[in-house]
């Protein structure tokens, strides 16, 4: 058996990354709001996404799945991860078919569910292409 | 062969690079290892990939 006094893995830079997405929505949100006129969906938009970074990093301490989320490092949460984006896309992917077909029905033109229809279809085949390549 | 060796399911998971819940879910037979992470676990126990995991499990 190989002994555990290896030196400890250096923290990952890579739990940062969705706080700081979490950030960066909240300044767009911010701007957006700002922009368009509306303060209250600005500040409140902003402090959301901050609360949620901030809600993120301080769960990872309490949380091995949210720990593993961010560190990005634990090949079981990577799955899950990977499981639960297939079903929230699959989910969407549904409400726009629905919605598209609602709006034909209603003597509409189908949009914008057609071209969110056509952004899912193209980055499926997309990424198929790609993926078929590099494995 | 974990507790054989007296090590907690947070410290093999630690030396393995994994959280101690996929350590508990590998045990449980509720989540099956990569090949990296098998032969990972097989070689922190000097073992044969075999002797760790059954294949029919």
């Amino acid at each position: 058996m190989r002994t555990t006094d290896e030196p400890r893995r250096k923290p990952s830079v890579q739990r940062w990354v969705t706080p700081a997405a979490a950030v960066a929505i909240g300044v767009a949100y911010l701007a957006a709001g700002l922009l368009g006129g509306d303060t209250a969906f600005a500040v409140g938009g902003f402090i959301l996404m901050v609360g949620i970074a901030a809600g993120l990093l301080v769960s990872r301490r309490f949380s091995e799945t949210v720990a593993g989320l961010l560190d990005r490092r634990d090949e079981r949460i990577n799955a899950l991860d990977s499981q639960a984006t297939v079903f929230a896309g699959m989910a969407l992917i549904a409400a726009v078919l629905i919605g598209f077909v609602v709006e034909i029905a209603r003597g509409e033109d189908g949009a914008p569910y057609s071209m969110l229809g056509a952004i899912a279809g193209v980055a499926y085949v997309s990424a198929l292409v790609v993926l078929r390549f590099r494995r | 062969m974990r507790e054989q060796a007296g090590l907690s399911q947070a410290e093999l998971g630690t030396a393995v690079g994994v959280s101690r819940q996929t350590i508990n879910s590998i045990e449980r037979g509720r989540y099956l290892p990569s090949l990296p992470l098998a032969f990972a676990l097989a070689g922190f126990f000097d073992a044969l990939i075999e002797e760790v995991f059954d294949a029919h499990d």
